[in-house]
């Protein structure tokens, strides 16, 4: 166990539901999504970014389209579709279930009062 | 100063400086390496391809003339390294981000595995790792079962054969600046195996090519010499055996060619720039079945096809069976099919110098045989375009090889083969006129020769020819051998055969029966009326010649004659055995060739050197055995041996007898000794037993008697003196 290694599987477990967050916020470009995520504080390598695109374009949770730039090749720009959003309803559902549920866990007055009112009722 | 190219990259031209551009190629290939398990993966890399490609374009707009390598490190830092790239299955480890080759050898996901030289786990040099990690069992199993193998020999070979072969977990690595082993295109002898080799081990090129040579010479020395048509054998124990030459071919398959610069720098062990060449994985799978093409091509004009539908079958296969051993398997049947392919070349071009050796060695046998225009035209028709064109072929075909010609060698290969088809038409009109020639028999032509007894009961039949015809053991004179048949006009054949029948009356005769072939009836008896053999009788020598001689304007129709000899019964006849030695090693042209389809000479067996009787019924050896060819010999030797047996054990019949017999002897000896000295003793008690009587007698009488002992004792103690019978 190192701290890299739970820290990088801990951000790969979100980080499919940060994009598709993304994502339902509008039609977005792979390099818009690298630079939101960024704002957030949130690094993320294009080489990480695209192949996960791909998957969940092949889940059909994404769909694309085409788009002409003028600044270089067409480009892809991604939207949810019905099912992706569905997916990430249940995503997020999730998601929050699971930050409270931390939340609880780690949050140390709540746990201690808990025990407290535990032990002395 | 850099050199800078246009590349078309993604629909669009970009400047790029060589070295960046390398550096470029190197990322996607280790992009694709790294996707290769990736459902979509094609997908994938164009869209990390465009998004390269539109960075570029933003530097161009910017106003860079060109893009570089820092332009190119920065996008690649910005997209990352596969090496960054967060794991994406859950199936892998995330621990083996380091190394995602190791990922992918790991994965018991979708989409075949790769088999890899486990770097980070080895001992020698990481097969037995890579390969329980290939097929998912424990590494020390693998490794029992090497050593176990090892034991068979079998496990060596397969072990350093994998090392080469199979890439290392370190190559799929970014940024290993290991050494890889490659043929050297550049200081190539054949193939550039060898400076290959001297490259990765940093020696010179001359080291490993002596270590193969070393065995083809020694072996080549144990040939010794270019036989003719009887040494084929050698031919193709030549061929065949010499290992270095399997290893070279082997290798030549397994270890491709350095062919970029980068390939070469790699080989010599030069860190190419930031980033050491590699194949990606997909692209060496092509590899497998484009090598096989590609050595298919070389091996040679006239098997080329042959070899194209082979690599043809091993590209299918290795591309039908997506699983890793079947790529294993595929890699087996390649070296295989090539393995025999090479075999194949080797002996068809030890065969055509055999037939070139033979024919040079027939040349002086050519103006007794061939007549006229025709018959020579088409012979050396059949040597040139049969036997040398092919020849010149692969010669060529092998001097463009090593100097690596690459011109049209099609318009090339066409005229060899048409010239062999001419080859083939000159060879079958040739045999076919010559069998001709040799269609019709003779009638037999009859020559009684006069004899008269001979003082001695006996015959000797010898020859005439006064030369010692030594036999020639050392191989390379045997090419010389025609020599002794040979002189300037005239060709001597020892078609010569001579048996014995029982005389009709009580004197010796000879006849001498002569026959030929010939083109017609007429010719092959025109042929036999030419013989000239000649018969003296000196006493008791009957001096026939040592051979028929032709020449030039009668030529060789397979004259041959049968020498009779009519024995009386009771006379002896033997053939001299010198004669028959010097003949004897010349075994083409044998004097004791009796013609087997004729009764008249199956009846006469004889061997030369043994003296035969002739009885009522035939010869018999002069110890009264029929005679019986070689068996005469034999018996000979083998009663002599025999005679020798007997004797032997009659002596050792008898020693043992005699030592029996001084046994016995020497007992009754004894027992003789001890009953005399039993006889002694009881004479002593007795005397003694005398003597007390006496006293006492003297002591109560004061009388001495004067008494025989002798007489007292027959007489007072009879019993006593019963003795045994010593016999």
């Amino acid at each position: 166990m190192n701290i890299d290694n739970t820290a990088s599987q801990m951000r790969k477990g979100v980080l499919e539901f940060c994009i598709l967050s993304v994502i339902k916020q509008g039609e977005a470009y792979p390099s818009d999504i690298i630079d939101k995520m960024k704002a957030a504080n949130f690094n993320l390598l294009e080489g990480t970014l695209y192949p996960l695109l791909t998957r969940l374009k092949n889940a059909e949770f994404l769909t694309y389209r085409w788009v002409e730039s003028n600044s270089g090749p067409p480009r892809k720009y991604f939207s949810l579709t019905e099912k992706g959003a569905a997916f990430y309803k249940e995503l997020e559902a999730t998601w929050n279930e699971l930050s409270n549920a931390v939340k609880a866990v780690t949050d140390v007055d709540a746990t201690n009062n808990f025990n407290n009112n535990f032990n002395n009722p | 100063m850099k050199q800078v190219i246009n590349i078309n990259f993604q629909g669009r031209v970009v400047p790029i400086e060589t070295t960046a551009f390398e550096i470029l190629k190197n990322y996607t290939d280790s992009l694709s390496r790294h996707f290769a398990n990736e459902e979509g993966k094609e997908e994938i890399i164009n869209d990390i391809e465009s998004r390269i490609g539109e960075l570029f374009q933003e530097r161009i707009t910017k106003g860079a003339t060109c893009i570089t390598d820092d332009d190119v490190n920065a996008i690649i830092n910005s997209i990352g390294r596969p090496e960054d790239f967060e794991p994406m299955d859950d199936a892998q480890p995330a621990a083996a981000a380091s190394s995602s080759y190791q990922q992918q050898s790991n994965t018991t996901s979708t989409g075949h595995k790769r088999l890899f030289r486990n770097e980070n786990d080895k001992v020698l040099g990481g097969v037995c790792s890579g390969l329980a990690n290939y097929f998912n069992i424990d590494v020390v199993i693998a490794r029992i079962i090497f050593v176990v193998l090892l034991f068979s020999g079998v496990g060596f070979l397969t072990y350093i054969i994998m090392w080469i072969a199979v890439p290392s977990t370190a190559s799929a690595e970014i940024g290993g600046t290991r050494k890889k082993l490659f043929r050297d295109p550049d200081e190539k002898m054949i193939a550039g195996v060898c400076s290959g080799i001297g490259n990765y081990f940093g020696i010179n090129p001359w080291i490993p090519r002596v270590l193969f040579l070393l065995p083809f010479l020694s072996f080549l020395s144990r040939w010794g010499h270019w036989g003719g048509f009887w040494d084929f054998g050698d031919v193709i124990r030549f061929t065949f055996s010499p290992t270095s030459l399997i290893v070279y071919i082997i290798l030549w398959i397994v270890i491709p060619e350095a062919v970029t610069t980068s390939e070469k720098l790699e080989m010599k062990g030069e860190k190419v720039d930031m980033h050491s060449i590699k194949n990606s994985v997909m692209e060496e799978m092509k590899g497998v079945g484009k090598k096989a093409e590609k050595f298919g091509k070389e091996a040679s004009g006239v098997i080329n096809e042959k070899a194209k539908v082979v690599a043809g079958d091993v590209q299918n296969f290795s591309r039908r069976s997506s699983g890793g051993l079947g790529n294993v398997i595929a890699m087996i049947a390649k070296i295989f099919a090539y393995f025999i392919i090479g075999c194949v070349c080797l002996g068809i071009f030890g065969m055509l110098i055999a037939l070139i050796v033979g024919a040079v060695k027939l040349y002086p046998l050519k103006d007794y045989l061939l007549d006229g225009n025709w018959q020579n035209a088409s012979a050396w028709g059949t040597l040139f375009f049969f036997i040398i064109i092919p020849f010149i072929g692969i010669l060529i075909w092998l001097i463009r090889k090593i100097t690596n010609t690459k011109s049209n060698s099609r318009m090339l290969r066409l005229t060899f083969i048409s010239l062999w088809i001419v080859g083939w038409v000159c060879i079958v009109f040739f045999i076919s006129s010559i069998d001709r020639e040799f269609s019709r028999k003779s009638n037999l032509q009859d020559q009684e020769v006069n004899i008269t007894n001979p003082k001695a009961n006996k015959l000797i039949v010898t020859t005439s020819s006064t030369l010692e015809r030594t036999s020639k053991r050392n191989r390379w004179s045997r090419f010389e051998s025609f020599d002794e048949f040979l002189d300037e006009d005239t060709l001597t054949i020892q078609n010569i055969k001579v048996g014995f029948i029982k005389s009709p009356d009580d004197s010796f005769h000879v006849r001498v029966l002569k026959e030929a072939r010939g083109l017609s009836r007429e010719s092959a008896n025109a042929n036999a009326s030419k013989i000239y053999f000649n018969v003296k009788q000196l006493d008791s020598l009957l001096v026939l010649d040592d051979g028929i001689t032709i020449n030039k304007n009668d030529k060789f129709r397979n004259q041959n004659v049968m020498v009779t000899v009519y024995v009386p019964v009771g006379k002896q006849i033997r053939v001299n055995g010198d004669y028959f030695r010097k003949i004897y090693f010349n075994s083409m042209f044998n004097i004791n060739d009796y013609d087997r389809d004729n009764d008249f000479y199956d009846d006469n067996k004889w061997q030369s050197g043994v003296d035969y009787i002739m009885k009522e019924d035939g010869l018999y050896t002069l110890d009264g055995r029929k005679a019986d060819g070689w068996n005469d010999r034999e018996d000979r030797r083998r009663n002599s041996k025999n005679n020798r047996n007997n004797t032997y054990r009659y002596d050792k019949i008898q020693d043992s007898l005699e030592r029996r017999q001084d046994s016995i002897e020497k007992r009754n000896q004894q027992r003789v000794d001890s009953i005399e000295k039993r006889n002694e003793r009881v004479k002593d008690s007795l005397d003694n037993l005398l003597e007390k009587e006496k006293n006492k007698l003297e002591n109560s009488n004061g009388v001495i008697l004067n008494t025989d002992p002798g007489n007292l004792s027959a007489n007072v103690m009879p019993g006593v003196m019963i003795l045994p019978d010593i016999n």
